[in-house]
């Protein structure tokens, strides 16, 4: 740690920051004027395989200019923490625009759209200051990289590992799909879209799906006001689940005993409700109401597709049942490439599958038709610069570990 | 335990620190008095543990998906960690900016009652949940406590009574908190990755959690550079502004209405 009598240093004065300042606000108006001529076109990185010829130069550029140029002061001021720091700091004030601002198309004469301060992560501005950082960071790694000592390999791990990460993410953006590929029940498809523009796609494969569902949460019981629109709760009180012998109260209104929970149910030919095993039922819950000493049983549900819903009237008041939110949702498909090869696959939130290069997610479904949906959308990305920007992550990772552990010696030192 | 007994539980928690806090002016002079005050401190958060225990139990799932909820969390973590820097370092006053910040959540979760729901979203059943934001709340805590102690220094500094020690606790925190914080971003993306289908996609929440890592990134290569400390503990105490903005504010921003992170609002 830093003794209390240390002196301030020279470089560190404010006047070691000025020009690294300067430096970094000319990047960044230069990147504006860009913009501003082009009314806010942006940058397009280019694809595979011009980015890799691309990252390939640059990074031999960093090497030969660390290496060849390390003693000229310009090269080594460019290589420097005053630079780097500004151009952190550039760069988090980029990011605050872009965090401020909405990241959304705006009208075309908008001064936010003609200086593409709303796609401020694909502009001239970012990709200056992203670029000089990446040099500058590049070059304070090759200087410690070379010669080597394992004294600076947390240096290294950090250093390097936010350098791959960043350049691999950002410029292998342009090579990176995200498709949407809508599937209906007992039927395939290789057709996907490319959002938003919704052109469609021909990929490498087909999914049929087989069946799609969805687990809710158990649902609750509520009293709804007809004459304010609104379900009588206190709001830090859970509404009563219902479950099997579960008892509700509202004071002074009804008590509610929740006499049986049929997940599945669907009426029969007296219209009382019975379990059901097709997919069409409805959640059914039997309840014995007691209100003002009357005791009554009947049931209620939220409806279906084939059954109306149905509420009991309490006084001024109707006990509804209200559907739980979706537990979980996945679709059970067949994946076949284009050799013939077939795979029985279960896609769910969270559990992505990879097929060849792709990895499929389950995305939505029809929300309209909620437990009803025939319709599964599944999100196909494929992402070849994926596991450069991984190795990236993991040195940051093993950097931050090392860090962590030199950082608690240190302490128990102190 | 659900929120209903929630006010009960902050006024024992608040009462305790409180008590613990008063009887720490006899203690410095008796060693009986010092044990019954760190027995009431310590209580004040045995209690918020118990609290929270409970209503995980009741919730089915960690108590980790509402802003109310992390508050609550971190009422309970923040003060352990004005004890344990006392343990370490024997400075005594941190731990009361701590109580007091623990007390305001406490006081913000009374008075904005959350709403009491199980249900977790399918994206939040994740295996990455759990680690992923209980880092970032240690992170918080830890760059919380180095904020406290930061703007602690810089009046310690305007009154010429410099110390330190305090400065290289708040260095160490910060530092603590910038390791975490690392952690927390980086699983983030890998969560992001098998939960949305890809690691980064400058959400706004995303953008707001790059920037307070930069700023914590930028005060390390200060400190590398040499920088006087004592600029520094301005510099700690600002940042963690930012990392505010990043955990409440950003629902509250124009960019946010889109965002896939406010569902913890
Ligand atoms: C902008 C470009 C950057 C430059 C020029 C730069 C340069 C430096 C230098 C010269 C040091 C001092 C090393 C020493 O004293 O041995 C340092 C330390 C450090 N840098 Fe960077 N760095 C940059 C970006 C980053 C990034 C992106 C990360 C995180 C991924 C990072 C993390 C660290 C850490 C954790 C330290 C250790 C500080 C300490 O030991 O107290 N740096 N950096």
């Amino acid at each position: 740690m830093q003794s209390s009598n240390n002196p301030v240093q020279a470089g560190s004065s404010s006047g070691g920051f000025t020009k690294p300042a300067i430096f970094t606000v000319t990047a960044i108006l230069a990147g504006l004027v860009i913009e501003g001529l082009t009314s806010g076109s942006g940058i397009t990185v280019p694809g595979w395989p011009a980015n890799f010829y691309f990252l390939l130069v640059f990074s031999v550029a960093i090497a030969f200019v660390g290496l060849r140029f390390r003693e000229k002061a310009l090269v080594s001021w460019l290589g420097g923490i005053p630079v780097g720091l500004s151009l952190i700091i550039g760069l988090a004030l980029l990011s605050l625009v872009g965090g401020v601002v909405p990241q959304d198309p705006a009208g075309p004469d908008s001064l936010a759209s003609r200086l593409r301060l709303n796609g401020m992560f694909s502009s001239w501005p970012f990709a200056f200051v992203t670029l000089l950082f990446l040099f500058n960071l590049g070059l304070s790694f090759i200087w410690k990289a070379v010669p080597f000592r394992v004294a600076n390999l947390q240096f290294m791990l950090f250093h390097g590992g936010f350098w791959i990460a960043l350049s691999c993410g950002l410029l292998g953006s342009s090579d990176l799909q995200r498709l949407v590929i809508p599937l209906y029940e007992g039927q395939e498809s290789s057709i996907a879209y490319e959002m938003p523009s919704e052109k469609p796609v021909h990929v490498p494969y087909s999914i049929y799906l087989k069946e799609f569902v969805i687990n809710e949460y158990v649902p609750q019981l509520a009293l709804y006001d007809p004459e304010g629109d609104k379900v009588i709760a206190d709001k830090s009180r859970m509404l009563p689940e219902a479950k099997k012998g579960a008892k509700a109260e509202w004071p002074g209104i009804a008590t509610v005993t929740v006499l049986d929970y049929l997940p599945s149910a669907a009426p029969d030919a007296k219209g009382n409700p019975v379990p059901a095993l097709n997919r069409k039922g409805v959640s059914v819950v039997k309840v014995r109401v007691v209100e003002d000493g009357k005791s009554y049983d009947e049931w209620i549900t939220d409806g279906g597709p084939d059954v109306k819903p149905r509420f009991i009237p309490v006084g001024k008041y109707f006990l509804v049942m209200k559907a739980g939110p979706p537990k979980a949702f996945r679709s059970d498909v067949m994946i076949k490439g284009i050799d013939g090869e077939r795979r029985t696959e279960l896609l769910e939130v969270n559990k992505p599958v990879d097929f060849r290069g792709w990895k499929l997610y389950q995305m939505g479904y029809d929300e309209k038709a909620g437990r009803w949906s025939t319709m599964s959308l599944v999100e196909a990305v494929h992402d070849p610069w994926l596991p450069a920007v991984y190795c990236g992550f993991f040195m940051i990772m093993a950097g931050n570990l090392l860090y962590f552990w030199k950082g608690v010696k240190k302490m128990e030192a102190a | 335990m659900t929120l209903n007994e929630f006010p009960l539980i902050a006024l024992a928690a608040i009462s305790c620190w409180g008590v613990g806090s008063i009887l720490q002016i006899p203690a410095a002079k008796s060693k009986l008095f010092q044990g019954i005050s760190w027995l009431f401190l310590l209580l004040g958060s045995a209690v918020l543990v118990l609290f929270l225990t409970s209503y995980w139990i009741v919730l089915e799932r960690p108590p980790l998906r509402t802003l109310g909820e992390t508050r609550l969390w971190y009422a309970t973590l923040i003060p352990l960690v004005g004890f344990l820097v006392e343990y370490r370092w024997k400075i005594k006053w941190l731990k009361y900016y701590c109580i007091g910040l623990a007390s305001f959540f406490l006081i913000i979760n009374y008075a904005y009652p959350d709403v009491f729901e199980k249900a977790l979203m399918p994206a939040l059943q994740s295996p990455w949940f759990i680690p992923h934001v209980v880092v970032y709340l240690v992170a918080y805590v830890l760059l919380a406590a180095s904020a406290v102690s930061g703007w602690h220094n810089v009046l310690l500094n305007f009154r010429s009574k410099r110390s330190t020690v305090s400065e290289s606790m708040s260095h160490y925190l910060a530092l603590l908190g910038f390791v975490l914080l690392t952690f927390g971003l980086v699983f983030g993306a890998l969560w992001a990755k098998e939960a949305w289908g890809h690691y980064w996609t400058w959400d706004p929440k995303e953008t707001w959690a790059f920037i307070s890592w930069l700023a914590y990134l930028g005060y390390l290569h200060l400190v590398a550079r040499k920088t006087d400390p004592r600029s520094l503990q301005w510099y700690l105490g600002l940042s963690f502004i930012v990392l505010l903005v990043c955990w409440f504010g950003v629902n509250y921003l124009p960019s946010a209405q889109n965002s896939v992170h406010t569902y913890s609002g």
